[in-house]
């Protein structure tokens, strides 16, 4: 039933990523198994500009990070008003706010639609090498049918709390730790599918670590926020200081963070940047 | 019948929506404002506001206040 409702939008989008798998294999003369990993490919890398939007919104989200401490410390009692305090700060300033829905949920479908594309190919599985690496010996076999199996599902569980890891800067603790640990009964399930689908999740994985990590490089961490002595375009330090000292108001971790760092791509930690 | 629409909201931000941190340039975010406007609509009409809320929540858009 569910799988109907899911399915009958979803049916083009499923044609089209067999045809990309097709192609990998035909054309490319890629096996099977590097055909998943390159299709997998393919859709993370035409993600990438919403990624890229998002961390350059990051990086103007977190030159204002002491106002809306402030503000956030001003209606603590009140989420609501917090809330809409916020959004008017963000209008006042025209920051535009990282996160957005529609990117998040646009993704859904093509997941989707990549599961069943991989599901139906483990199913009926083409002729031809489906071994992958000499490690797996059968893309289209159970993960718990060989031990190899158990290798992708390690590298899945790890890679996804890895992910889970990197991106959770900024959600609370109840729902990171929730999120650390829903690999491991996702494990269960995930054992039953083939090792292609093992395949596809591990990879997608990796790539969302891979990602974290640049955009972590990118983005200075929250509690680390002097970003000022890692940009060029800020003034020199002293002008920062005499800036973070005329405004007693703000709480005293982000005072420092009041010259805002643009695009923070510098080295990490220049000696003596901290106090 | 707008029951059904509150459902599949409480149904997503259970399922689906655990796995991603809060993330909506809107106050009310996005989940919350399907749910007001179903209660305020009905199924049909509370379901293209929430559709067309969706689209503007895009990283184009600035976000802001905006309840159904």
């Amino acid at each position: 039933m569910i799988h109907a409702i899911l399915l009958s939008p979803l049916t083009p989008l499923e044609h089209l990523l067999r045809h990309v798998l097709d192609w990998l294999h035909n054309t490319l003369g890629l096996p099977w198994a590097w055909s998943i990993v390159g299709l997998t490919v393919i859709v993370r890398v035409l993600l990438v500009p919403l990624t890229v939007r998002q961390i350059h919104s990051m990086q103007n989200l977190q030159s204002h990070a002491p106002q809306m401490k402030e503000i956030q410390r001003k209606y603590k009692g009140d989420r609501q008003k917090q809330n809409e305090e916020l959004m008017r700060f963000y209008r006042e300033n025209s920051i535009n706010p990282a996160a957005s829905c529609l990117p998040l949920v646009a993704q859904f479908p093509v997941f989707i639609g990549l599961y069943y594309t991989l599901r139906t190919f483990s199913r009926h599985p083409p002729k031809g090498d489906l071994s992958w690496l000499h490690v797996v010996p059968n893309i289209a076999a159970h993960a718990n049918s060989h031990w190899s199996g158990y290798l992708l599902l390690a590298i899945y569980a790890i890679s996804q709390m890895a992910s889970t890891f990197l991106m959770g800067t900024t959600m609370d603790k109840t729902q990171r730790t929730l999120l650390l640990i829903m690999p491991l009964v996702f494990l269960a399930v995930v054992a039953h599918f083939p090792a292609g689908l093992v395949l596809y999740w591990m990879t997608t994985n990796l790539w969302t670590v891979g990602q974290g990590l640049i955009t972590r490089r990118l983005v200075p961490k929250k509690g680390d926020v002097p970003a000022p002595k890692r940009s060029s375009r800020t003034p020199p330090r002293e002008a920062a200081e005499d800036g973070a000292a005329k405004k007693p108001a703000a709480p005293e971790p982000a005072a420092r963070t009041n010259a805002p760092p643009k695009r923070v791509k510098r080295k990490k930690k220049k000696g003596g940047a901290r106090r | 019948m707008r029951y059904v629409g509150i459902g599949l909201v409480y149904g997503y931000r259970y399922s689906f929506g655990l796995l991603f941190p809060a993330s909506c340039k809107y106050h009310p975010s996005c989940s919350q404002y399907a749910i007001d406007a179903f209660r305020k609509y009905g199924l049909v009409r509370g379901s293209l506001k929430a559709g067309w809320r969706l689209l503007r929540c895009n990283p184009w858009r600035h976000g802001g206040v905006d309840y159904p």
